[in-house]
């Protein structure tokens, strides 16, 4: 019997000591991503320092002369065009699936809109390229070309030839991309507001408008708030989609219809061929970058999706 | 009259307001279709046997397929599958037991819901740095390494939280039997949550099937049939993009063919994992 | 009389925290009797019962002060609580089926025991759902999930679980809080008929359900023993005033 227990106790250890591993793990990845970047960053971090590096529009592999300014451009400006679109239709999804759709259609519908998130971005570039590329290019541009141009300052976004493979496509890829992430968090957040809430105020008459915009939403705030900033972290780091409609032309785009990079596209289309050590290296600071822009937005989500109904 | 006036007012408001939310609803599923339907279009089209029996013909020949492409497709995964569910399924597991009133598993959890949106292309340069640099070549082992990275923080939250989902009477009364721990775990918690955990790992398969990015610089792509992880390796969606950006119209088709095949299988793994969290409701 | 089982002797019990749940508790548990632990909501009844199997030690930051004497040892003391607890068992207020077959669910504590035989399982099986009166119901649905039973079915099931490991004492933490009259009724039935085999402590809400089943009862208030008596006697003619107005339902 004694034997037993002492072995029982063997094998508790035991497995608490290797799922403890398992988990640590975890940590550890984390940990030596940031540090295998940075040390691999520290070329080009010697060469053009931070601020220097960020505020830089060069890229340049023959001069290696490289900043990060126009693909940080690229990101930033196809990712906000991305949020612009996308959360007033989520927020529109959300509202169907927690107020409108008939029960019976709740998981079809639900299931639909997760379907749209399993959908690979690869393939998304492949839908993008030959068929809403060309599409964009032959028919939506030029009519918006037509209607916009000719209106001051906001027709300067409209000039240039549009050919479908520009900010403008991508930008309504990438919404189409992080509009489930959006709206299935918004749904759950929508979900917590007490039901006593919203019947106290149809109680006093209000519409069923009225109750969404009057208690649902506020209520749902920093629920909200956190799942565009997820769904911000998900457009910034999207690679696949872009690098099929983007173009990636190293330049700072002033209208839709130019085409731009990201720094994912640029990881994804020059880190094999990158020859030189400041090239590779200044490639790892980018990946550096997007990890840190992207770790700093999730952290932000986090603590507001945990105080969420609260 | 006033009164009445401000109420069919408000009454519009509404009707038009609900009808945008409505109007956003059919966008969602609008693109749903769109893009389904342009996949399904394109792809059957040039589903043929020799896609799956062939390797790569030489630019501009006819009769290519993507033998090579699927094999390693299906062997990266394979191995990252095999590296990275059982890790997961061990942290998880620590982080739902053992660890469950530390602060440092509250770090691990919060962590890992963060790894989960890291940014795969990410994931892949930091797999170059550490194990294509140092060793000097591309290979299969590099791209299993980089999936497996991305699949352990979803495997290993998806099993803290299905193992949290056993109500923890049940420990206790196992406990009460006289049981060890680790036989709590692994005979009665594993029980109860293992359609969970199950469903949680065909969308971490679902997700990492799909992933381009973090191939790209690890097992890169390879136009021979191999089946050796320690040789850069072809994969479908390495293949999909090098072929959909490069000149020739068959390798058109076949990017197509293959955006089809892939896009098939992880909405079908999505489906399935859909129903069973269904299913797993209702009893 | 003074055949106890065993012996709680200024047993103090603090959680995580320092909160002192159990104060000073000192009383014997007799062989082969039902002792009863009343007392409103609170009062370290269930805190108390938990002691006996150690079910403290899952958690961290407890303390325990004094001494629960068994088998001429103190449990507290004991380094082995796996063997403790199969020793004594324990029935929980929610039933706690595991998620495995019927057979298997009883099966567990005795396999944990190290018995394999297929034949010896299979007769021990049997044996328990007897004794637990469980086994009409279930004998010819060995296989299925015990999360098919009824809620009195699943209650019983527990209680032939506990059975299985054949153990001296038998802890009950409100077993029947969670089920109807019907089923309560058959659990009432099942523990008195244990009490030849078993000796068994019962922590209830319900002053009926102890003046029915007990042979002595603990009345508890704030973390102390109030009183400690024949469960005639504490029903009937009760020393203290508390007790009284406690059982006679003037607060509570």
């Amino acid at each position: 019997m004694a034997t037993t227990i002492k072995r029982e106790y063997t094998f508790d250890k035991f497995f608490s000591g290797i799922t403890f591993a398992a988990a640590f793990l975890v940590l550890a990845i984390i940990v030596s991503i940031f540090i295998s970047l940075f040390r691999e960053s520290l070329t080009a971090i010697d060469a053009f320092g931070f601020f220097g590096f960020i505020s830089s529009t060069a890229w340049d592999p023959v001069r290696e002369q490289f900043g990060a300014a126009t693909t940080l451009y690229g990101t930033l400006i196809t990712t906000l065009l991305a949020l612009i679109m996308a959360v007033p239709v989520s927020l529109g999804i959300a509202i169907f699936i927690t107020e409108l759709c008939p029960k019976v259609l709740k998981p079809i519908f639900s299931t639909a809109i997760e379907l749209l998130a399993a959908i690979p971005s690869i393939i998304y570039g492949m839908w993008g390229l030959f068929t809403f590329a060309p599409l964009m290019g032959e028919y939506i541009e030029p009519i918006l070309q037509k209607s916009f141009k000719p209106i001051p300052l906001l027709g300067q976004l409209f000039t240039g030839v549009p050919l479908g493979i520009d900010i403008l496509t991508t930008g309504i890829i990438l919404s189409i991309m992080i509009t489930p992430f959006i709206a299935s968090i918004v749904r759950d957040t929508f979900a917590l507001t007490p039901i006593q809430l919203k019947e106290s105020a149809y109680g006093i008459g209000a519409t069923r408008w009225e109750v969404i915009k009057d208690v649902i939403i506020p209520y749902s705030k920093t629920g909200i708030f956190g799942s565009v900033i997820i769904a911000m972290g998900r457009a910034l780091g999207e690679t696949m989609a872009v690098a099929f409609v983007l173009g990636n032309k190293h330049a700072i785009a002033t209208s839709l219809f130019d085409a731009s990079a990201t720094i994912t596209v640029t990881l994804a289309n020059e880190f094999t061929e990158a020859d030189g050590d400041l090239y590779l290296s200044s490639l790892f600071y980018l990946a550096l970058i997007l990890l840190g822009m992207n770790f700093l937005l999730l952290a932000i989500a986090k603590t507001f999706l945990a105080r969420r109904g609260r | 009259m006033n009164h009445i006036n401000e109420i069919s007012k408000r009454k519009a408001i509404n009707f038009f307001a609900l009808s945008l939310a409505g109007a956003a609803a059919g966008l969602g599923l609008f693109w749903l279709i769109f893009i389904l339907a342009d996949v399904l279009r394109h792809g059957v089209a040039y589903i043929t046997p020799a896609l799956f029996l062939n390797e790569a013909a030489p630019p501009g020949l006819d009769g290519g397929g993507l033998k090579h492409a699927f094999i390693g497709q299906l062997l990266i995964t394979l191995f990252a599958v095999l590296i990275g569910i059982p890790l997961g399924i061990l942290g998880g597991t620590w982080l739902a037991e053992y660890g469950r009133h530390h602060s440092i598993g509250r770090l691990i959890s919060t962590l890992s819901d963060i790894m989960i949106s890291v940014p795969s292309i990410v994931i892949g340069t930091f797999v170059y740095a550490i194990f294509v640099k140092p060793i000097g070549h591309f290979s299969g082992f590099a791209g299993a390494l980089a999936l497996a990275i991305i699949m352990i923080p979803v495997v290993l939250r998806t099993t803290e939280d299905m193992m949290g989902l056993v109500p923890w009477e049940i420990r206790e009364a196992a406990f009460a039997l006289g049981a060890p721990y680790y036989k709590v775990i692994l005979q009665v918690v594993y029980r109860g949550a293992a359609t969970g955990i199950f469903t949680g790992i065909l969308l971490a398969i679902a997700r990492i099937a799909g992933e381009t990015g973090p191939l790209l610089f690890t097992s890169f792509n390879n136009m021979f049939l191999t089946t050796n992880m320690n040789e850069p390796m072809p994969s479908l969606t390495v293949t999909i993009y090098q072929y959909a950006m490069g000149p020739y119209d068959d390798w058109h088709e076949m990017a197509w063919a293959a955006s089809f095949v892939i896009t098939l299988f992880i909405l079908s793994l999505t489906i399935l994992g859909r129903l069973i969290i269904r299913w797993k409701y209702k009893n | 009389m003074s055949d106890s089982i065993m012996n709680v002797n200024n047993l103090n019990f603090y959680y995580q925290g320092g909160v002192h749940a159990v104060k000073n508790m000192s009383l014997p548990i007799e062989r082969n009797q039902v002792t009863a632990l009343i007392g409103p909501s609170g009062c370290g009844k269930t805190t108390f019962l938990r002691c006996f199997n150690r079910m403290h030690d899952l958690y961290p930051g407890h303390c325990y002060e004094g001494e629960i004497l068994f088998e001429g040892s103190n449990l507290l003391g004991r380094k082995d609580i796996t063997e403790l607890r199969s020793r004594i068992g324990m029935v929980f207020q929610k039933p706690t089926p595991f998620p495995m077959s019927i057979f298997d669910n009883i099966a567990y504590g005795l396999r944990l025991k190290g018995i394999k035989n297929r034949a010896e399982l299979a007769d021990r099986v049997e044996q328990a759902l007897k004794q637990a009166a469980i086994w009409e119901e279930t004998h010819d649905r060995l296989k299925q999930s015990a999360n098919g039973l009824s809620g009195g079915q699943q209650q019983r099931l527990v209680i032939a679980r506990a059975l299985a490991a054949e153990p001296d004492v038998l802890l009950f933490d409100e077993p029947t809080s969670a089920l109807d009259p019907i089923s309560t009724g058959k659990i009432e039935e099942l523990m008195v008929g244990l009490k030849q085999k078993v000796t068994i402590i019962i922590v209830t809400h319900n002053m009926q359900q102890a003046a029915r089943i007990s042979d002595h009862t603990a009345f508890m208030y704030m973390g102390e023993l109030v009183e400690f008596d024949q469960t005639e006697t504490i029903f009937t003619n009760p020393r203290e005033k508390l007790t009284e107005e406690y059982v006679t339902g003037r607060f509570g």
